[in-house]
Parts: structure tokens; C-alpha cells; sequence
């Protein structure tokens, strides 16, 4: 078995100095493993030119398709607001009804995407980027509750890379009533 | 984008020279440089920002009167380090298969190429993912025609390095996709 020439790419590619060049075109006429090692070689380069090529393209395609990369705010907004009025207690409740994706957790780590809607017993919803307290002594209430919603049951197939999930963290007031609710976007 | 301005000190000749010598090899140029820079993982936008810039650095050169020589290799040096500043965008690229853009609907094409040829595709790009970045940034600008000296040039690396790596890749490469 031939050890090969370590030199076949470059002397393909025509990088070999003259005298290094005749030596191994020698040995590839006379060896027929390094000459279909050669066509090997050939092969994969034309083929890595090929996917080189195709790259600019595939990463325009890429980018331009999840055209709702754009609008997860309002569509995991709509979702989160049924997920919500389901989970909203009725008045005089002091809890909020276990459910099955309902865990109790620390605050989320990294936020990349968040969007703030704020619930009142009346059930009126406010979607704002950004938040204003109702009042000067307001404070922001510790997130009681976590609920991880997957990305396919919000968007659209391939609009979102695969495994992204969405946050989504509940603020209960003293009466049990739903505070704030924060929507955090993890990929 | 780069918001800088040229010396005023030129004299017009000399700008009109390096101007008209730019201009030519930013013709020649700008898609053989945003296609490597979006393969390192640019958006379009970072692309034709990096390969903006770059000219006006090459514009600025050939104007303080540097050298002519080996240009393409000093504009690819130029656009890949300034696309070093987007490392994220390098390893999200890096971390996400890309589809093939492929028409199947080409009548050139049919719906077996098409489906061959991405599968293909895919094989070599899962490939290439698992090279290191040296191997796959040497393939690149060896299948954008520079020459090894170039390539070294511009990455930083020795002539005989860039050797030892392309055999290395293309060795890998064979080997992954069972070539």
C-alpha cells in the first residue's frame, strides 16, 4: 500500500516548485492508488466550490424566510393572552389553578426579547414596550410563576430556529389577581 | 459604515489614480469579497458594510501612496479582520445548518437533481461544520481563487501552513462525506 504523497493537494492546486512538481506527477502516473486519491481530491474540491458558492445564497434565503422574526412580540402577545385569561383566577381566588406546564422557578436567566402586558380584574389587556407603573410607590413584583411555552405552538413552522421557547413569567398581586405578566424570548 | 474622510493633502492626480485603481478592483472585487464574508458568517448588510469600508482603507492606501502589490490579498486581509468583529455572527453560522438555496422549480432541474443536490448540500455542510475555522477559512479563499501565498497573506499564517491545512481539510472533508 502507498503512503501517499503528503504533497498531491499542492501539486494539484500548482503550488509545487518545478522540480518538486515532476517528482510527484512521476509517481502519480506510476501509482494508481495516489492517482484515485487524486480524483478524490478533484471530487471534493469542485464539490466544496460548489457548496462555496451556494453559501451567499442560502444564507440570504435563510435570513430573508422567517418574515415573522418580526412580529413575535404581537403573535406571542395573542398567544400568551389566552394562556393567561385561561390561568386568571376568579374573583376572591387566592390561588392560580395548577396546570400541567405551571412550575414554580427562579427569575429567568438571560432576557433577549421582552414584552410587558399588564392584567386587571376586568380582563383588559395593554400591550406596551415600554412599561409605565400605575403609580409613583409602584414596584416591580417578583415573578411567581413560570409557564415555558415552545415556539412551534406560537409561530408559524420555520419562522423560529428550532428549540426556541418562549418565557413566560406571572406576577400575582396580594388578591391573587394576576399582576404583570413578562414575556421572555430563549433560544 | 465608516463615516471617515480622505486627506485633503493629495494632490489631484494622485487621488484621480488611486480613485480610477479602486474603483476598477472594487468592480472586480466586491462580490468575490461579500461572498467570503457572508460564508464567514456576515449578514448582506454586515458584508457590504466590512467591503465598504475596506475600500475606503484600500482607497486611503493606494492615496498615501502604499504598495500595488498583491492588492486582492490586502482587501481580503483588510474585510477578514474587520469581520473578526463579528464573532458572534461567525458562531451562529457556524452553529446553524444552512439550507441550500436551490431552485426546484428550474426547468433546468429536476425534482430528483434537486433533492440530490441538496442532500449534498447538507452532507458537505455538516462537513465543513466540523472543521476548525482555519481549515474552512483557507478553503474559502482557496475556492475564491487565491493562491497560497495569498492565503497566508491574509490570514496571517505562512505559505507552508496554508499548505499543510488545505491537504489536512480537503483530506477531512473526503473522508466525512465518503467521497
Amino acid at each position: 500500500m502507498c503512503d501517499g504523497s503528503d504533497r498531491l493537494i499542492a501539486w494539484m492546486d500548482g503550488e509545487l516548485a518545478p522540480t518538486e512538481a515532476a517528482v510527484i506527477e512521476r509517481h502519480v502516473r506510476a501509482c494508481k492508488e495516489c492517482g484515485e486519491r487524486l480524483s478524490t481530491y478533484e471530487q471534493v474540491s469542485r464539490e466544496f466550490a460548489g457548496y462555496y458558492a451556494a453559501m451567499q445564497s442560502a444564507e440570504a434565503s435563510k435570513r430573508a424566510r422567517p418574515l415573522a422574526r418580526l412580529l413575535p412580540v404581537p403573535a406571542a402577545a395573542a398567544a400568551l393572552a389566552v394562556i393567561v385569561l385561561a390561568l386568571m383566577p376568579h374573583p376572591g381566588r387566592k390561588q392560580v389553578p395548577a396546570v400541567p406546564q405551571v412550575e414554580v422557578a427562579p427569575p429567568p436567566p438571560v432576557v433577549q426579547q421582552t414584552s410587558v402586558l399588564q392584567f386587571k380584574p376586568a380582563a383588559k389587556l395593554r400591550v406596551a414596550t415600554r412599561r409605565k407603573p400605575p403609580d409613583a410607590n409602584w414596584t416591580m413584583a417578583e415573578p411567581a410563576i413560570q409557564i415555558a411555552i415552545p415556539a412551534e405552538a406560537i409561530f408559524p413552522p420555520g419562522a423560529m430556529p428550532a428549540g426556541a421557547t418562549y418565557i413566560a413569567s406571572l406576577s400575582l398581586a396580594p388578591d391573587g389577581w394576576v399582576q404583570e405578566v413578562r414575556l421572555q424570548q430563549r433560544f | 459604515m465608516s463615516g471617515d474622510s480622505f486627506p485633503l493633502n493629495l494632490t489631484l492626480s494622485r487621488f484621480a489614480t488611486g480613485s480610477c485603481e479602486a474603483t476598477t478592483l472594487f468592480h472586480e472585487l466586491r462580490k468575490p469579497l461579500l461572498r467570503y464574508l457572508t460564508a464567514l458568517g456576515l449578514s448582506l448588510e454586515e458584508a457590504q458594510d466590512v467591503v465598504q469600508d475596506a475600500f475606503l482603507s484600500l482607497h486611503k492606501h493606494l492615496a498615501r501612496g502604499g504598495s500595488r502589490e498583491n492588492i486582492r490579498s490586502w482587501l481580503f486581509r483588510v474585510a477578514h479582520n474587520q469581520a473578526r468583529n463579528w464573532q458572534r455572527s461567525y458562531a451562529r453560522r457556524m452553529a446553524e445548518p444552512l439550507d441550500p438555496g436551490l431552485d426546484a422549480t428550474s426547468d433546468q432541474v429536476t425534482p430528483e437533481q434537486a433533492v440530490l443536490a441538496k442532500e449534498k448540500f447538507r452532507r458537505l455542510d455538516r462537513a465543513v461544520r466540523l472543521l476548525q475555522a482555519q481549515e474552512r477559512e483557507c478553503l474559502m479563499l482557496r475556492a475564491e481563487g487565491l493562491r497560497y501565498r495569498e492565503i497566508g497573506e491574509v490570514l496571517g499564517i505562512a505559505t507552508s501552513t496554508v499548505a499543510d491545512t488545505v491537504e489536512r481539510a480537503v483530506k477531512k472533508l473526503a473522508e466525512t462525506c465518503n467521497v
